[in-house]
Parts: structure tokens; C-alpha cells; sequence
């Protein structure tokens, strides 16, 4: 059932069109030893734990070229976007203090209004590591003074 | 190809029904949130922000949901060391609010032991006052335990 809320996303948000689809160049990413730590600290496991949380991924959504592409897709201001479910694929393992390449392709729907990145994370020699799919709802902001 | 995937499974490997135990985390106040946002970069303002929060409709800033979805690997890898977790996926289906903590259980729902050991989990995480927040699943693999760890 399409929600009250979704239905104005709908009526807000532009038409999809040939540009709803985006594919970045590959980017090149790092898992430094003390962010890694941090995160963990964070999501409850202990920092010295000395491996890469499965999730660790997820923070590479925010990086410039990914985030511009989420804004893009979400395609305006006054809306928000609302992470509705994310999912993990692992065939390796990530390593502490190594480097991977991302790929990330952002595609955006209209009806429901969502935006879902897929990302793949491989080796310097083109094996894959990782994927992950992230849905983002489209919410629009109700910027009107509370009364 | 699955990293350190072993062929044979223990004599104790879990049966379906198996629960894997639960965990409490949190809570999560804004300065947990803050702190999360710097090290994952989700700086989205509906986390931080209680009138962003309440122009999304929410009574206040939601946890993010990975935050709350990261916690499934520290209970599976409590319940077993001995586990290569191949898929995690999560729905978010209920805000948890800032302030308040989840507790996170799971149950094993399908186990296999060929051809290689499998098992398939279905993970929840419910706020304090026992709303669904997250339903998940996890597939896991008995890998090769690590002498060194």
C-alpha cells in the first residue's frame, strides 16, 4: 500500500527519465586501520577486534562522487532520504589496511519513490569481495511551521 | 569462491529451530548518533536533527538503521566463532528513537550440512518497548577456524 507520504514523493519528485540511472567511475577506497576501530567501537564490538565490521561498507555511501549521485537521484531539495533496507554479500573477507575499488551504480524509481545503490567492492586485481544494495525511500520534508 | 569455506561440518553444527541467543544494545543517545554519524558519514540531518525529524513525520531523531543492523555480527559471532557470515540483509520497519536501545536475537531457520555447511538465520531487532524494528536474515558458512584467533 502506497502511503499518504509516498504518494506526494510521487507527485513531487521528477519523472523518471533516461538520467534516473547512474553509473560512477570506479573509486578507489582504503580500510585504514584506525577508522576501522572507530567504527567498531561504535557499533559494539571491541576496537581491537582487528577485522572489518560486514557493514563497514555502508560508510563509503558517503563519500563525495556516492553522496552526489544520492542527491541527484533524490533530485531536489525538501526531501529526505529514509534508508528502508540494506543487504550484504560477501565472498572475501575485507582486510585492515587495504585497498579496494568500488563500483556504484544508483538507480532511481518513481513509483514507489526510492533510490537503490548497488555497490561492489574488489581487489586491486579485479576480485570481488563484497556487495552490497542499499533502498533508500524518497521522503518529503513538511517544512511548514508547526501550528 | 568463499573464503576459508570448510567442507564437513562439526558434530555440533546447529539444527533449524536452534536459537542463537540475544543482546542488548544501547541505548543509543544523540551523542551516540553523533558519533556514528561521524565515523559511517551518515550525517543525514533526520538523525541529528530533531526538527528534520519532525518535518519526516518522526517524534524525534531515529537511530540510523545500521547502526542498529551492524549489531547482528557482533551476536552471530558470539554465538560462533567459527562462522564466515556470506549475506546479511535488513529491512527497517519501525524507527527507534534516540535514547532508546534494541535488543537483537535470531533463530536458526534453515540448516544444511551438504554440499558444503550452511546455515540461513532470521534476525530481529526490537526497540525496549518490544517493537519490531529490523527483520533480517543472515547465511552463514562454518569456515576453517583460525588457530590464531
Amino acid at each position: 500500500m502506497i502511503t499518504e507520504q509516498e504518494s506526494r514523493a510521487a507527485a513531487l519528485t521528477p519523472e523518471p527519465s533516461e538520467d534516473a540511472f547512474i553509473r560512477l567511475p570506479p573509486i578507489r577506497v582504503r580500510t585504514e586501520a584506525n577508522e576501522v576501530a572507530r567504527f567498531l567501537r561504535e557499533t559494539g564490538d571491541s576496537p581491537t577486534a582487528g577485522f572489518v565490521p560486514l557493514t563497514y561498507p555502508a560508510r563509503w555511501l558517503a563519500l563525495p562522487a556516492v553522496r552526489g549521485a544520492i542527491l541527484q537521484s533524490i533530485g531536489g531539495s525538501g526531501f529526505l532520504p529514509v534508508h528502508e533496507a540494506q543487504s550484504f554479500s560477501y565472498e572475501r573477507i575485507l582486510r585492515i589496511e587495504t585497498d579496494y575499488v568500488l563500483a556504484v551504480e544508483a538507480c532511481r524509481t518513481a513509483t514507489p519513490p526510492r533510490v537503490i545503490l548497488k555497490m561492489a567492492v574488489s581487489t586491486g586485481e579485479g576480485a570481488i569481495c563484497a556487495r552490497a544494495e542499499t533502498v533508500l525511500r524518497i521522503v518529503p520534508l513538511n517544512l511548514e511551521p508547526a501550528s | 569462491m568463499i573464503e576459508a569455506e570448510a567442507k564437513l561440518a562439526p558434530a555440533d553444527w546447529p539444527k533449524a529451530g536452534d536459537e542463537i541467543g540475544a543482546r542488548n544494545f544501547g541505548p543509543f543517545p544523540p551523542e551516540a548518533l553523533a558519533r556514528y554519524a561521524v565515523i559511517s558519514g551518515d550525517d543525514n540531518p533526520l538523525h541529528l536533527d530533531p526538527n528534520a525529524a519532525r518535518a519526516a513525520g518522526l517524534a524525534g531523531p531515529p537511530v540510523h538503521g545500521m547502526l542498529m543492523l551492524s549489531c547482528f555480527e557482533p551476536l552471530i559471532m558470539r554465538w560462533r566463532r567459527d562462522l564466515f557470515i556470506a549475506q546479511l540483509s535488513g529491512k527497517f520497519l519501525r524507527p527507534v528513537l534516540a535514547g532508546d536501545g534494541i535488543c537483537v536475537s535470531g533463530r536458526v531457520m534453515r540448516s544444511r550440512e551438504s554440499p558444503r555447511p550452511e546455515l540461513v538465520l532470521r534476525l530481529v531487532a526490537r526497540a525496549r518497548s518490544n517493537d519490531l524494528a529490523i527483520v533480517g536474515e543472515a547465511v552463514v558458512l562454518y569456515k576453517i577456524p583460525d588457530p590464531l584467533n
